[in-house]
């Protein structure tokens, strides 16, 4: 954090010793950590080199709802950023609560944005109901199946090229941690167990395979929704039972099991696609490592998947105009670089970078790819989304059901009445 | 007194004498209350208008189950603390008090020392501690458990745990107000009981706890005070979790009025604490005094 | 008989040293922990005892986070909250216990009573306050409400109580005024209480949390107590580092105590008002 601010600092003192320009500062909030974090700072660093007349002052926060709480709080006092990270997964819930500024025309034209430029489903989820935008997309995350190919040697699930195979439904995907049990390793597949954001992207996952719908029409788990979501959670406890997740496991935790090479199987976001490559290539990663779009598991495709983006924050005091010039320059900078940020696991939502050679060679982005063709983004509605009504009933509910403190149906019978409630 | 004084110039210095004190007092303190309790009435954002609604925040209150939760909680929180650490403090104490010179003054740091630290500092060490993977005290709670245990995790260890955590935190400043209860216990009484034949445990009963209770009554009273408002510890270490079954008032609080946007609704809760707390401490220190007299 | 003594002695201090020794584990355990290399910290032979002197982990808290800023912060934040607050109380308490005015009594009363409303009932409106006054996330906003602690007035009342009239009086012929006595007498009288009040008053903004937590929004402008949440994300698993950056933050207020020892203890007994 500090080294990659001196470094903004040692650019901003350049540019001073420059002739003298009226610099813009723009100050920058983002939740971005680990691999993220560093892929982030170098983009932001660069940026600030090319770009004597604006200089980025980037601060990181805690991601999740100690972020989100702060931009809401700060926002409310005028204190907030000039620009800021934003799940496009809260969207709903963040035009519900006025926080962020609409982007307009002539912001996008002084970014050198059209809105043909990005997806259109990512456009769609950036903007509210009436169709005007609220936050430029960046890209597609998702969760991937992380696996250790020297751990797997010897056994059915590696093709010749040492490639994971064989992959094509739940009795395989398990029959597979039960032989590894056998072999001796004690916690075949890593999540991180005791965190909500993760229990619920496993979870999502797994519903949305058996075609789960959370909200229909304003009904929380309508019809036989409840009953998938049920049966989710009944597959996670039941790998906590065999002993083949690790038990109340938090997220660097569960992270450290599959690069210490305890486990041979990782469940987690692509951002961690950076951790990986950074161990390999300092040599301390004992292992060959691959990673694959989460298999079949509940009959069909499809893998919980989100966005981040950039807002601007709604504040009181309307931003004064070079000013937002400058973010909407920072903007459309990011937008045309992304292929830097799509080191970091994640596929660019900026399709001419999505669309280059130089991305599809990319690995193992490449690998997983597909999966966005089949990712499942959450409800579109106010009690979805990161830090939202929907994770505090992951974290209070879903997370002890699978830990056996309270049945999959008391959770889900709860949840509905919880989140129904809150649907207006 | 004998100098008479204009009676003006004289209220002006002691105008001036309390100005800083009483305007800062109403600045941040008589004007927040008023406006507490105008905001408890309204549903306001936290920054921002609302309309007057009447009662309906306290109407909402009573039918909200994470207030009834949360108040439990924190009645199980004060069990779990305030008598032990006080029971603890004394035992501490009184050992204290039996060491000589040099040794005492280190034993009596080395119990303060935890005092000191700030509470995040308090919760990281103990997070490590108790980690699920890595933890030290996992091979004790295995010992008891036949398992290790994600004590934040949990439903049942949450709560004494950080019970635990804060007893450790806060033991130090209890240990010291009962040794200084300690020396102030004059030493011919002891010598005098002692010449009457009393043995250890009658000196103890007779004279040391009779003499001690003003300062039990006044640990009490702290504690129960400053357990009454926990939210620092319980934020760091479970966020309130599992299903809220380390959800205390004030995080509560927290959550409406920073989280969730209720500015009124969060106002109406922090009152309704406010008087629970005036109320159950003027019980307790009245009931105190009167067992005390008995 | 005094060999008894002798031996009752020894087996009491072993006693209190042992469980002294057992009560500050957790925090020798994370010195321990801080001094070892991430990888030993959660490897099997990882034992109880100190086994090298590894000090990356202190570099990395002390040059990858911005604690030194927050250390800024803290002290001086603290600093000014203890000024304010003893040089405000004290002039308060002194009119109160010395002079006769209109409202003495109703303000006397106000204070009693201001002692049993807990500050944390009135963050939200105080936090709406700084948001009216601009003051959210500066010092200013992290020391106002910090600045009133009547127990301060309380404790000053009694002890200025307690002094002769008949000093008073001398000051008062020599033809000092209120401000005199406060400053010639009463203060230097009280130099104990006062060096107690402010050592307590610092430790309370030193470690106070849930304000500064609330009115602090980014990074820069966070105190010691509140700044060390921030770093577990930004360091992944690594507990030797979260113990590293854990001590910084405790080690300056933790040695002024270790090294004004005696002090403290007192300060802590004569402002809980238990010796006089």
């Amino acid at each position: 954090m500090s080294v990659f601010r001196s470094i903004v600092t040692a650019a901003a003192l350049a540019t001073v010793a420059t002739p003298a320009l009226a610099q813009q500062e723009v100050v920058w909030w983002d939740f971005l950590s680990g691999g993220d974090g560093v892929r982030m700072a170098a983009l932001i660093d660069r940026f600030n080199e090319e770009h004597p007349d604006i200089n980025i002052d980037a601060t990181t926060l805690e991601w999740g709802v100690p972020f989100y709480t702060r931009i809401r709080t700060s926002t409310a006092v005028g204190e907030g950023p000039d620009i800021m990270t934003y799940h496009l997964s809260r969207v709903p819930l963040a035009l519900d609560e006025g926080v962020l500024s609409e982007i307009t025309a002539e912001d996008l034209a002084n970014a050198g944005l059209t809105t043909n430029d990005f997806y259109e489903r990512s456009i769609a989820a950036a903007s509210s109901d009436d169709g005007t935008l609220h936050a430029v997309p960046f890209d597609v995350h998702s969760v991937v199946l992380y696996y250790n190919r020297d751990m797997l040697e010897g056994t059915n699930y590696l093709d010749a090229d040492g490639n994971l195979t064989g992959m094509d439904s739940l009795e395989s995907f398990e029959a597979a941690m039960a032989a590894l049990v056998e072999n001796g390793v004690t916690e075949p597949l890593s999540y991180a167990t005791a965190d909500a954001g993760t229990t619920y992207r496993v979870f999502y996952t797994l519903f949305s395979q058996m075609g789960g719908e959370l909200i229909t029409d304003g009904e929380v788990l309508a019809g036989d929704n409840a009953d998938k979501a049920v049966q989710a959670i009944e597959i996670m406890a039941r790998w906590r039972e065999n002993g083949w997740v690790p038990e109340q496991t938090e997220y660097p935790a569960s992270v450290a099991l599959f690069t210490s090479g305890r486990s041979p199987f990782h469940w987690n976001g692509v951002w961690e696609v950076p951790t990986m490559t950074d161990l390999a290539a300092s040599g301390e990663l004992s292992f060959d490592w691959g990673a694959v779009q989460i298999p079949a598991l509940m009959g069909q495709l499809g893998t919980w998947a989100d966005s981040h983006a950039f807002a601007i924050p709604q504040e009181d005091q309307p931003m004064d105009p070079e000013k937002r010039a400058a973010v909407m320059t920072v903007i459309g900078w990011m937008s045309q670089n992304s292929l830097s940020w799509a080191e970091a696991g994640h596929v660019p939502a900026f399709r001419s970078v999505a669309e280059s050679d130089d991305f599809r060679a990319m690995e193992p982005n490449a690998t997983y790819a597909a999966l966005v063709e089949t990712v499942a983004y959450d409800p579109r509605s106010q009690i979805a989304g990161v830090a939202s009504p929907l994770y505090d009933a992951v974290q209070n509910l879903i997370v002890p059901a699978v830990d056996g403190f309270v049945t999959p149906q008391q959770a889900i019978d709860q949840m509905k009445t919880d989140l129904q409630r809150l649907i207006r | 007194m004998a100098v008479i004084r204009n009676p003006r110039k004289n209220a002006l210095i002691a105008a001036s004498l309390v100005a800083p004190f009483v305007l800062t007092f109403a600045l941040v303190f008589a004007y927040p209350t008023f406006q507490v309790i105008r905001l408890s009435f309204t549903d306001s954002p936290l920054i921002g208008d609302g309309e007057w609604i009447g009662l309906d925040n306290y109407w909402r209150l009573l039918s909200d189950r994470l207030f009834y939760t949360s108040l439990w909680n924190n009645g199980y929180f004060l069990l779990l603390t305030v008598v032990p650490t006080t029971a603890l403090a004394l035992g501490m104490a009184l050992l204290v008090n039996k060491l000589k010179g040099r040794w005492q003054a280190l034993v009596l740091a080395l119990f303060f020392l935890p005092y000191i630290l700030p509470v995040s500092v308090v919760t990281e060490i103990w997070t490590w501690m108790l980690d699920f993977q890595f933890g030290i005290l996992q091979p004790v709670i295995t010992l008891f458990n036949g398992d290790p245990v994600a004590v934040f995790r949990n439903p049942y260890w949450v709560m004494p745990m950080i019970a635990l955590v804060t007893v450790w935190w806060v033991n130090g400043f209890n240990v010291l107000l009962f040794i200084a209860g300690l020396r102030n216990i004059p030493r011919d009484l002891y010598e005098a009981a002692a010449l009457d034949g009393a043995t250890a445990r009658q000196r103890f009963l007779r004279v040391t706890w009779p003499l001690l209770w003003p300062i039990t009554v006044l640990v009490l009273t702290l504690q129960l005070i400053l357990q009454l408002k926990i939210f620092d510890q319980v934020y760091l270490l479970s966020q309130g979790g599992p299903f809220n079954t380390s959800y205390v008032p004030l995080l509560l609080v927290y959550r409406e009025a920073f989280q969730l946007n209720e500015g009124g609704y969060a106002s109406a809760i922090a009152l309704v604490i406010f008087v629970i707390i005036l109320v159950v401490s003027v019980l307790q220190f009245q009931l105190l005094r009167i067992v005390g007299r008995r | 008989m005094r060999g008894a003594r002798k031996v009752e002695n020894l087996v009491l201090t072993v006693c209190g040293l042992t469980a002294a020794l057992v009560w500050i584990f957790p925090i020798y355990w994370a010195v321990v922990t801080s001094l070892r290399s991430e990888s030993h910290v959660v490897s099997d032979d990882a034992g109880l005892l100190p086994d090298g002197f590894n000090l990356t982990a202190f570099t990395d808290a002390l040059f990858n986070t911005q604690i030194v800023r927050w250390y800024f912060n803290s002290i001086g934040t603290a600093l000014i909250i203890t000024i304010g607050v003893i040089v405000s109380c004290m002039m308060c308490a002194y009119a109160i216990s010395q002079m006769r005015f209109p409202g003495r009594r109703l303000l006397y009363g106000i204070v009693l009573a201001s002692f049993m409303i807990p500050a944390q009932a009135l963050v939200v409106s105080q936090f709406i306050l700084m948001s009216d006054l601009g003051l959210v996330n500066s010092w200013a906003g992290i020391i106002l409400p910090q600045l009133i602690v009547p127990i301060v007035i309380i404790v000053y009342k009694q002890f200025f109580d307690a002094v002769p009239k008949e000093m008073r009086e001398a000051v008062i012929l020599d033809g000092g005024g209120e401000y005199v006595l406060l400053f010639k007498l009463y203060l230097p009288l009280n130099w104990g209480i006062t060096t107690a009040l402010a050592i307590i008053t610092f430790i309370g903004a030193w470690n106070a949390f849930f304000w500064p937590f609330l009115v602090t929004t980014t990074e820069d402008m966070m105190t010691i107590p509140v700044g060390i949440t921030q770093v577990n994300d930004v360091f992944g698993v690594a507990y030797a580092r979260l113990m590293a950056v854990a001590l910084l933050a405790a080690m300056p207020v933790a040695l002024a105590y270790l090294i004004f020892q005696r002090r403290v203890t007192e300060a802590v007994m004569i402002s809980s008002g238990v010796k006089g």
